[in-house]
């Protein structure tokens, strides 16, 4: 038997980096230690047997990404555990489609039955299906996060998740009347809720992210995406006389253009304008989403707090915009390789399919190849998005973390107990994935 | 007896303890700096967590706590892994079970495909004619208000969506009332028949639950005889008397609910799933209009008409048919169905449904 020496480094040679110095500022508290080819491989086989199972096993697929991830994540040289299991996923999802049969069938024979019953109850549908989607998603982060270890004492969260759905709701409908002006408002609100129900142990957490602070390094964006539909809108109600417009719509007969154009000559200049103003829009959308991205992610991550523990992120703008580029480049080389695959299997197919003496066989062959190569493609891109944006959000944000006041997390007792994964099962039947 | 370092957390604080980890044939024992013995475990309950490559992340099975053992020597690893057998280090153990999930899956996909192309079938085949009357109406009368608004695009030149509401448009819906309250009363279904002609370009008609049938004015505008517009009509109420479109509801909620449970997409939206079902509907849609064929020809021919119109007016009409929206000509076997009508139908009687004014008012029925 070895006996071991208190005062020699615990630290197995070779593993130099596993006791960061305490308050050495140049030593990340938090790394991210997994490569990216293993990932890859990890998704790849799982696309694979998502297709040959009809996405059956999504569940095992979930599991692996969760324990890689999970696993290859270090605070302060300890890394994460993922205990969660592929069968308790499976078994979420059987419940949750239990209970979401009944409400999709109430739906079904309600909408049959006309008149005020059966619109009352079409207009109530998405309402409560969008707040059964909140409620899935508090419950699912429930499950997550009570599978989480980290040496040696889980995560968990309390709260009610209906509570947590009406505000949820209740938010959503803010930020689309506020034409998403409210959603820094929204996200503080809703991550207070939760971080003020989410645990590591006996420590308590809370959320400081401020909403002003949010808003105010949005409101720029913004203006850049929201201003030109507003302008567009403003221009529209300035520029064309409305109750003259009305009157030229209702009037009948002489041609519709003309009619319209009689009465409000401003009318097309405001629709040029609307295109015009709908493009920049778009555009800036697409541009500014990594910028968007980036600092939401830097503004949550700087506001979790664990009892004395701060966090602070140092994510940079251009790490989001990398991996963006990367996807791009990674689809754009994946598309063409399957175009050229899919012309080359269309030409044997063709004639395969011309000696077939059934057009009907035939109709189904092509429409079965069809099915396939859409299959294979939205895989493939979804593959590729797992493997670079998703990992890079994880990656970067992991590892532009600064910790304070690390000394928190060396006393902490463990609490709380494993929840059920219902939510996850409801999140996955209602398709409201969500983190 | 192999031993080092490890880490051991002990489940009750997050303490990180230095540890002495002793491979002893019987157990596996944890000691701190000082020599208390921490952990007794057996290698019978150790099992691996997930961890990162190079850590053998130790858990013992049942333990209340969620104690771990962390050790990174990999002589230490070995030998911990050759003296627990349940530790399943080289992942064999685990492949094989994941080669059983996919097989199993894999089977589990292959039976509903199967269940989704005979089995729904079937079952709609048992289920349809157990739905009462009324039912079917209020279906006919849900799926109706959104048919319209799909084929409704509004963009007509201020006239109405309907035909035959114009004063000059009257004489023509009365020769399109006589066409089919002769076929009606020959007929003699359960429920009314509410026929309506529309302005819509294509030659086409659809025949919707509940008895509610929809003539194209493209259609109209193809015909030369009144024959052969009774027997597209004619086809259209055989898909009435077979319940046709409660069935083909039935097996859409079918089929989307079998592939939207396989695929975790509940509201059947999914390109996927409308491309399955769109395979399997098109497998099974033949035999259902070859039955409607059959039912309009004898139909007419009941009826007094020429019960081989029907062919002429689908070869007029199936070069230029649009892919798309689904009717009357679903599929390319146009050569088949025609040669299937004519066989049926008996020899023609030589006397037209409308007389040449009704016909040609009929013909203006859209303005
Ligand atoms: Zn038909």
């Amino acid at each position: 038997m070895t006996v071991i020496d208190p005062a020699a480094p615990v630290a197995p040679t070779g593993m130099s980096a596993r006791m960061p110095v305490l308050g050495g500022a140049n030593v990340p508290a938090v790394r991210f230690t997994g490569d990216a080819g293993a990932y890859w491989r990890l998704l790849i086989r799982g696309a694979m047997r998502l297709a040959i199972t009809l996405g059956i096993y999504r569940f095992w697929l979930a599991t692996d990404i969760r324990r890689y991830l999970w696993s290859h994540t270090e605070v302060r040289g300890d890394s994460l555990e993922y205990t969660g299991t592929a069968t308790e996923l499976l078994i979420g999802f059987l419940i949750a489609i239990a209970v979401i049969i009944p409400i999709n069938l109430a739906f079904f024979v309600a909408a049959l039955s006309l008149g005020s019953f059966g619109e009352a109850v079409s207009v109530l549908a998405f309402p409560l299906l969008a707040f059964l989607g909140q409620y899935a998603v508090y419950r699912a982060r429930r499950y997550r996060l009570t599978r989480t270890v980290l040496r040696g004492v889980r995560f968990y969260q309390d709260g009610s998740a209906w509570h947590y759905a009406v505000c949820a709701v209740f938010w959503w409908m803010m930020i689309a009347l506020t034409v998403g002006l409210a959603y820094p408002f929204a996200k503080s609100r809703l991550e207070r809720f939760k971080m003020r129900h989410t645990h590591y142990g006996t420590l308590p957490g809370r959320f400081e992210g401020s909403g002003v602070r949010l808003l105010l390094r949005g409101l720029p964006m913004w203006i850049l995406t929201v201003g030109p539909l507003l302008f567009a809108a403003v221009f529209a109600i300035v520029t064309v006389d409305w109750t003259l417009m009305v009157e030229a719509v209702m009037r009948e007969g002489g041609d519709f253009a003309s009619r319209i154009e009689s009465v409000a000559p401003g009318f097309y200049a405001a629709i040029v304008v609307a295109i015009v103003a709908a493009i920049v829009s778009v555009a800036m959308a697409v541009v500014l989403f990594p910028v968007f991205q980036a600092m939401v992610m830097r503004w949550w991550i700087s506001g979790l707090r664990f009892g004395e523990l701060s966090v602070r992120s140092h994510l940079r703008t251009g790490q989001i915009y990398g991996a963006y580029a990367r996807f791009l480049l990674y689809g754009l080389l994946f598309l063409i390789g399957a175009l050229v695959l899919a012309a080359a299997g269309a030409a044997a197919l063709y004639l395969f399919a011309g000696s077939l003496s059934q057009s009907e066989l035939t109709e189904i062959v092509w429409a079965g190849a069809g099915i396939l190569f859409y299959v294979i493609v939205m895989l493939g891109f979804s593959t590729i998005y797992q493997a670079t944006v998703k990992l890079s959000l994880w990656r970067y944000g992991a590892e532009s973390c600064e910790l304070q006041g690390l000394a928190a997390l060396d006393q902490v007792k463990a609490a709380g107990a494993p929840s059920s994964a219902v939510g996850e099962g409801l999140a996955d039947a209602l398709n409201v994935g969500g983190f | 007896m192999a031993s080092g370092a490890g880490i051991f957390f002990d489940g009750m604080t997050s303490t990180r303890h230095d540890v002495a980890v002793e491979a002893a044939p019987d157990a596996l024992r944890v000691r701190s700096a000082d020599g208390t013995l921490l952990a007794e475990w057996p290698y019978a309950e150790l099992r691996a967590g997930s961890a990162p490559g190079g850590v053998l992340r130790l858990i013992r099975n049942g333990n209340p706590v969620l104690a771990r053992l962390e050790v990174r020597d990999p002589e230490l690893i070995a030998a911990i892994d050759h003296l627990a057998d349940t530790l399943d280090q080289s992942g064999r153990t685990e492949r094989r079970n994941r080669k059983k999930v996919v097989a199993w899956s894999f089977a589990a996909t292959v039976s509903l495909v199967l269940v989704a192309i005979f089995g729904v079938p079937a079952l709609v085949e048992r289920l349809a004619p157990l739905i009462p009357m009324s039912v079917e109406h209020r279906l006919g009368l849900a799926v109706e208000a959104q048919v319209r608004a799909m084929l409704d695009t509004g963009d007509r030149g201020g006239q109405p969506f309907e035909c035959g509401l114009a004063d000059a448009e009257k004489p023509g819906r009365a020769a399109l009332d006589k066409i089919i309250s002769l076929l009606e009363g020959t007929a003699g279904l359960p429920i009314p028949l509410k026929v309506v002609a529309v302005r819509r370009t294509e030659a086409n008609a659809i025949a919707l639950p509940g008895g509610h049938i929809y003539v194209f004015q493209g259609l109209i505008a193809k015909a030369e005889t009144a024959d052969e517009l009774a027997g597209v009509i004619a086809h259209e109420i055989g898909h009435v008397a077979h319940r046709d479109g409660t069935r083909s509801v039935l097996q859409a909620a079918g089929l989307s609910f079998l592939f939207g449970m396989l695929l975790g997409d509940f509201t059947g939206g999914g390109l996927v799933v409308i491309a399955a079902k769109t395979v399997v509907e098109s497998a099974y849609a033949r035999e259902v209009e070859a039955g409607a064929d059959l039912y309009g020809v004898h139909l007419v021919s009941k009826a007094g008409g020429d019960g081989r119109a029907l062919g002429s007016m689908l070869e007029r009409i199936a070069g230029t048919i649009e892919p798309g929206i689904k009717i009357l000509l679903d599929h390319p076997q146009t050569q088949q169905r025609i040669a299937a009508i004519n066989a049926a139908a008996g020899p023609p009687q030589g006397k037209a449904l409308l007389e040449p004014a009704e016909w040609a008012a009929l013909k203006r029925i859209c303005g």
